[in-house]
């Protein structure tokens, strides 16, 4: 793998763990809600 | 346009409800995580580009998948406000117009036809993973032999027979409707929040496995894992200038967020009015990214590079998702250490997948019949399993014949785009942006950034309408031609269509009686 394919691949996976980790973070840090 | 209140609330009947925030999005997270995240887009990402793909794929989620996600998210809470949880009673609250409800039938006509061949489809990967389970299928050794097992399981081989594949279908439709007999909060919220843990950890099993097989033959030291990531990831920019690429990223988009289908509208239509959806269709949206870009961009392909070469691997992405699913993994397991389990786990994890999206599918007709014609659930799903089974003979009997490829173009393809766009114009255009985003922002736990508005108003239905006309042009008029159809498969494709005129007509027929039933 050359170094685009790693620039491409690790900002892909930082983007879409960072999004996954914030919004886990944001449902999760308020107490389980009963709708 | 007058508007709507939702004081018919006090007639409607009390509708289920989800049981928590996280279980709503497990569930819409679920429908949307299918064979295509650990299938298609790999696939995908390695014919248009490799790094270069994501490019496209990254500005498509962001003007496309997400915008659709909340619109879909916002429409359907509207609707339960009111009662109804299917797309031709929510079209008739947002715009009182008589042809209305009858564009929102695809809203159910859709996930109808797409159940009635992914059940079939989904109880493969069942088979399978009992299949890997007794060593058979480990047994063959190369991608003929497993080709001709696949042909065999489906009865399309010389002398074989559908028995195996009926009991699997028999048994993965029966666990369908008896999670769907169960309801919302004890069916569907259930199975998503113990089976979408449970598909990621194995998600996370085989990716690490895949990640670590290094050179598996030390004589061709280039076939490596590394290398394998790079065939996936390595950019070829020049494709940006391509655009069938931009296209093809914004399909993918489309199709894995299981967007413009009708499911989101109904999961979403049993929250309360208050309830977030901009936060939760956010989460929903990342936990189906994690899936594709994440685990489904480092099993599949690199590890066909790993073990075919460069040009067994091109030759495994060019023969599609099902023969690198069905044929091109298994014979992989089969060459490493512990191959049953991990086949296993492969196949077991496809088929969780399969079951929370399958389930989702089948609720928007659960929820027409149950809102309007006022059955309760059991019998409501009662009548969708009867409908539903018969209704599934012809994919799994003339499978060899394309009908399930007609099935899967009309409900999953053109109906998904159609329907997309004539939500997205209604909610932003019809009943107006600045109610759309009031609505999107009541009980919102996160504010949607005011640039949103011009795309949902402008950007999102540009790129509906440019995907329509496209797929139009390219797809829908050969098909509708029938080109490259054989002379033998001709009848049966007739059939199916006929088929599907007459299924649409009847839920249209329905949802007339069920609207002038209400009105008296």
């Amino acid at each position: 793998m050359n170094l685009w394919g790693w620039l491409f691949m690790l900002s892909s996976w930082g983007l879409i763990l960072g999004l996954t980790v914030f919004c886990f973070y944001r449902v999760l840090i308020e107490p389980a809600e009963e709708l | 346009m007058a508007e709507q209140k939702p004081r018919d609330l006090s007639r409607a009947q009390p509708r289920e409800k989800w049981g928590t925030k996280l279980g709503i999005i497990m569930a819409v997270a679920g429908s949307a995580v299918g064979l295509g995240n650990f299938l298609r887009f790999p696939v995908q990402a390695a014919q248009n580009g490799g790094g270069a793909f994501m490019i496209p794929y990254f500005i498509s989620f962001l003007l496309l998948g997400i915008p659709l996600m909340w619109i879909e998210w916002a429409i359907g809470r509207y609707g339960g406000l009111f009662g109804h949880g299917s797309a031709p009673f929510i079209f008739d609250k947002l715009w009182k117009n008589r042809a209305l409800k009858y564009l929102g039938v695809i809203g159910i006509f859709g996930p109808v036809v797409i159940f009635i061949y992914y059940t079939y489809i989904e109880s493969w990967l069942l088979g399978y993973a009992f299949f890997a389970i007794t060593g058979k299928l480990l047994a063959f050794t190369t991608p003929s032999a497993m080709k001709n097992f696949l042909l065999a399981y489906q009865g399309l081989a010389p002398g074989s027979n559908l028995w195996t594949a009926y009991i699997f279908f028999l048994i993965t439709f029966a666990v369908n409707i008896w999670i769907l007999y169960r309801g919302i909060k004890g069916g569907i919220e259930w199975l998503c929040n113990w089976a979408m843990p449970v598909l990621f950890t194995f998600g996370i099993i085989v990716m690490i496995r895949v990640l670590t097989l290094g050179a598996p033959n030390p004589q061709i030291p280039d076939w490596n894992i590394l290398n394998g990531l790079g065939f996936l990831w390595n950019p070829d920019f020049s494709v940006l200038a391509n655009s069938k690429v931009w296209l093809a990223a914004a399909g993918q988009i489309f199709f894995t967020l299981s967007v413009g289908i009708g499911c989101i509208l109904t999961y979403a239509s049993y929250l309360s009015h208050g309830d977030d959806v901009v936060l939760s269709g956010l989460s929903a949206a990342s936990t189906n990214e994690f899936a594709e870009v994440i685990l489904g961009g480092s099993i599949v392909i690199p590890a066909a590079f790993a073990f075919l070469g460069p040009i067994g691997a091109t030759q495994a992405a060019q023969s599609g998702a099902f023969n690198l699913g069905f044929v091109t993994m298994p014979l992989i397991f089969g060459r490493i250490p512990l191959g049953e389990v991990f086949a296993l786990l492969w196949f077991a994890l496809l088929f969780l997948a399969g079951i929370t999206s399958s389930v989702s599918l089948a609720e928007p007709a659960i929820a027409f019949v149950r809102d309007e014609f006022k059955l309760d659930r059991k019998k409501s799903v009662l009548i969708f399993a009867v409908a539903t089974f018969l209704l599934c003979q012809p994919a799994i009997f003339f499978l060899g014949h394309g009908v399930v490829d007609e099935l899967d173009f009309w409900g999953g393809t053109f109906a998904l785009v159609l329907f997309a766009t004539i939500e997205t114009i209604l909610f932003v255009w019809v009943f107006g942006m600045d109610k759309a985003w009031e609505e999107m922002h009541r009980g919102a736990e996160l504010n949607i950034p005011r640039f949103y508005r011009f795309i949902m108003k402008y950007i999102t239905p540009a790129f509906l309408l440019f995907i329509l006309g496209f797929w139009f042009i390219q797809q829908a008029l050969p098909t509708l031609m029938m080109k490259g159809v054989s002379a033998e498969n001709l009848p049966f494709i007739l059939a199916t269509r006929i088929g599907l005129v007459l299924l649409f007509l009847a839920i249209a027929i329905l949802v007339r009686i069920a609207y002038y039933r209400r009105k008296e």
